[in-house]
């Protein structure tokens, strides 16, 4: 017996497109076959070696010991041969044809051994025989039925050939000695009925392990198939909620839109996808592209009003065109040809005022796209729209923070100007520089200066305001700052208008307070204590004292701006850090004020992660507490060793 | 005592008449420029003993560019007579420089920021001290 090479190997099977790494999953199947029949080899061998060995020992029968050890041993030697090579084989990832001819090797090495077996030990009198029929079941599962039947046939041939050789004395007939009492072997009668059912059992042995066989084959490709469909529905379901999360884990819209295109040409497994947004110009420009070539896309313009299949996504329909470079649909059919694209599936990108764009993937196989297809194209495509209305809203939010801040950076500039340029005029016209004035024109002059004093006051105040809600740098531009320093100058500052008034003013800290330190700009600190200083001696009566304390506790600096001024209402204090609202009995005493002093106050303590409080009993005094949280380490050594309280 | 020149560098007509009217009133000779390029072409010409400059003029830092030009370390500076010559910066409100300097300051250095609007007598007070020491 020759081996044959494989063409009756694999060549009857199935060939599923479906792979699962190097094999198919039916080649799969095979490659662990040969690994099987090479486990229950080893059982074979050693049975023959131990059942030659029983045969002689224990029944005391006189088998031709000789023939059948080498048979036995040889068994077990042409196994491990095998055995080496299948895991060579399987190491090297081989590919399935290499394993489809070990399998021929090893069925035709079995079935010499199984020849040979049966002829020492007795030929056609050898209950080995039906041991064949393990072997023509094997053939059957490996093989496609013809192959098989062919084997069966071909076991059939071996045993008559051997039984008829020993027959007519042409091949010893070599018997188990003490087994039989008359010799068989020559009984025509007895030899044409054994080859007659070992043949048909044979083949029918292989009809119903075929049958059986091609049964579960069958159930087997349904679950291939079945498992293929759903590891693809699993993708896609993967494609949809990384979809999802991109919506939530990314504002950045080139991201958004790169993944997404990726994802979906994947899952689709698809040459190309692509995403167009629509421009203020009607155009679709590409934004993210994922397997098209830069030549395709520099293909021209897609204008939506000349463009058919645009304008027909754009309405909200899924187009499924099955062959691009004939179809009217497509605006650039030549260059579709030469890219290599045939289907083309579009699904539009819509938001929440209307088409945003659209979402395509290109495939390189003519009526590529399933309606399955159109129908996760649509999902992915109105998951995408809210990401990208998400990022896109973001972006515009971005640009407006930051074209707001420059509008308030230009409005400081245009109205601080001309009014700072006209209180310098009338200083000087009211200096006397520009000639003598009546004291009439100097009274006029004097209250037109206060009015621009208090308009430059108005607009500093607003736009400190407008621009601490929109400008963003506040948080960047924070470092350690000594709290005690900033207070103090601030102090310094009000100390001549407190001498004028007859006010006492004092700064108060205790030794090492001066180090605590606070994250916050220097500005703002003294645009903080700046506006709660001033209030406090302007609304202190002469003879009174204004203090400002400095202390720390459970890591917030406390800065106390204590008067023993007029105080303010119950019913006011409500109100007080609102923008333009001013106490009614502040109002009595100084006439103009912008009421905005306390809200920009409000505003920076609680951008710099501080509180503010107050604390008043009209007629006695107020008392404004500032806490900001103390800066990483900021506590001086002196402060730390004098505890908290 | 010969007269002193004051060079005002200023965009703005107005502020230079409201700096110019106190400056004439207290004896100085005053010239005027109204951008970077005519004031540097005018200290070079004037020879002023001092400068009044506004920072926010071509652009909003363009008096810096004056006073970094005219006060150049560089010894082959075309300014180099001038690296003496006191400047007062005007600044608007608000734009906050840490250096608050009054008259009243042992310490004069060549370069003092005013705040707008300019009161009269401080801008007098101020250059006296710088013409006068």
């Amino acid at each position: 017996m020759t081996p044959r090479s494989p063409p009756a190997g694999l060549g009857g099977l199935p060939k599923p497109s479906i792979s699962t790494g190097r094999h198919t999953l039916v080649e799969a199947e095979l490659v662990a076959s040969v690994g099987w029949l090479i486990r229950l080899r080893w059982m074979a061998g050693a049975g023959v070696l131990l059942a030659t060995w029983v045969v002689g020992a224990v029944f005391r029968l006189h088998a031709p010991a000789g023939p059948l050890y080498i048979i036995g041993a040889s068994i077990l030697l042409y196994n491990l041969i095998f055995y080496l090579r299948e895991r060579r084989l399987a190491q090297a990832s081989a590919p399935a044809g290499a394993f489809s001819r070990l399998a021929m090797w090893q069925v035709t090495l079995d079935w010499l051994a199984m020849t040979l077996l049966i002829h020492f030990s007795g030929g056609i009198e050898s209950p080995a025989i039906l041991f064949f029929i393990f072997h023509i079941v094997i053939a059957s599962i490996f093989f496609p039925p013809r192959t098989a039947f062919a084997f069966a046939l071909l076991a059939a041939a071996l045993l008559s050939g051997t039984a008829l050789l020993e027959f007519y004395a042409l091949l010893p007939h070599e018997p188990v000695g003490g087994f039989l009492e008359h010799p068989l072997y020559q009984n025509g009668l007895y030899v044409v009925a054994v080859l007659f059912f070992f043949t048909s059992t044979g083949l029918f042995a292989v009809y119903l392990a075929a049958s059986i066989h091609a049964r579960l084959r069958r159930r087997e490709e349904e679950i291939v198939g079945l498992s293929e469909s759903l590891r693809r529905a699993t993708a896609r379901l993967q494609t949809l909620n990384e979809g999802a999360r991109a919506v939530g884990s990314t504002l950045d819209l080139p991201e958004v839109l790169n993944r997404l295109v990726k994802s979906t040409a994947e899952v689709m497994g698809v040459r190309a996808c692509s995403i167009r947004l629509l421009d203020k110009s009607g155009r679709l420009e590409p934004v993210a592209v994922y397997g098209l070539s830069q030549a395709y896309l520099d293909k021209g313009p897609i204008e939506v009003d000349i463009n058919p299949l645009a304008r027909e996504v754009l309405s909200g329909k899924i187009v499924n065109i099955p062959d691009a470079p004939s179809s009217p649909l497509i605006q650039y059919p030549e260059e579709a040809r030469q890219e290599g694209i045939r289907s083309v599936l579009s699904a539009p990108l819509v938001g929440k005022s209307g088409p945003l764009g659209l979402l395509r993937v290109y495939a390189v196989e003519p009526d590529r796209f399933t309606p399955d297809d159109e129908t996760f194209i649509a999902a992915i495509a109105a998951q995408g729209s809210i990401a990208i209305e998400n990022a896109m809203a973001y972006q515009a939010m971005e640009a407006l923070d930051v074209a707001k801040s420059q509008f308030v950076r230009r409005v400081t500039h245009e109205l601080r100007s001309p009014v700072s340029v006209t209180r310098t005029l009338l200083r000087t016209l009211a200096g006397g520089y520009a000639g003598d004035i009546s004291a009439q024109q100097r009274d006029i002059l004097n209250r037109s200066t206060r009015r621009v004093d208090f308009l430059q006051k108005l607009i500093d105040d607003l736009l400190d305001l407008a621009a601490g809600k929109t400008d963003l740098s506040l948080r960047e531009k924070r470092e350690p700052v000594a709290l005690g320093a900033v207070v103090e100058k601030v102090v310094r500052r009000f100390e001549a208008p407190a001498r004028e008034k007859g006010l006492t003013l004092d700064c108060r800290k205790e030794a090492g307070e001066a180090a605590i330190m606070v994250t916050a700009t220097v500005d703002s600190l003294d645009r903080i204590f700046d506006n709660l200083l001033s209030n406090a001696v302007k609304y202190t009566p002469s003879g009174g004292r204004v203090t400002a304390t400095l202390s720390h506790a459970d890591g917030e600096a406390r800065v106390l701006v204590e008067d023993t001024g007029i105080g303010i209402p119950e019913d006011a204090m409500g109100h007080l850090f609102e923008e333009f609202y001013r106490a009614p009995n502040a109002k009595e005493i100084e006439s103009e004020g912008t009421g905005l002093g306390l809200a920009i106050v409000k505003d920076l303590v609680t951008r710099l992660g501080g509180r503010v409080a107050v604390q008043s009993c009209p007629d006695k005094g107020t008392r404004f507490i500032v806490a900001l949280p103390v800066a990483a380490g900021g506590e001086g050594p002196a402060a730390r060793a004098e505890g908290s309280p | 005592m010969s007269t002193k020149r004051i060079l005002i560098i200023d965009d703005d007509p107005d502020m230079r008449l409201a700096l110019r009217l106190p400056l004439e009133a207290a004896g100085y000779a005053v010239s005027e420029a109204k951008c970077v390029a005519e004031g540097l072409a005018a200290v070079k010409q004037v020879k002023p003993d001092l400068i009044v400059l506004d920072v926010m003029m071509d652009s909003t830092t363009a008096g810096f560019q004056v006073a970094l030009d005219v006060h150049s370390p560089d010894p082959k500076s075309e300014f180099k007579d001038f690296r003496e010559t006191p400047i007062l910066i005007l600044t608007a409100i608000h734009t906050t420089t840490p250096l608050r300097f009054t008259p009243d300051e042992d310490y004069l250095p060549v370069q003092v920021f005013l705040e707008k609007p300019i009161d009269p007598e401080m801008l007098l007070a101020m250059v006296r001290k710088f013409l006068e020491k």
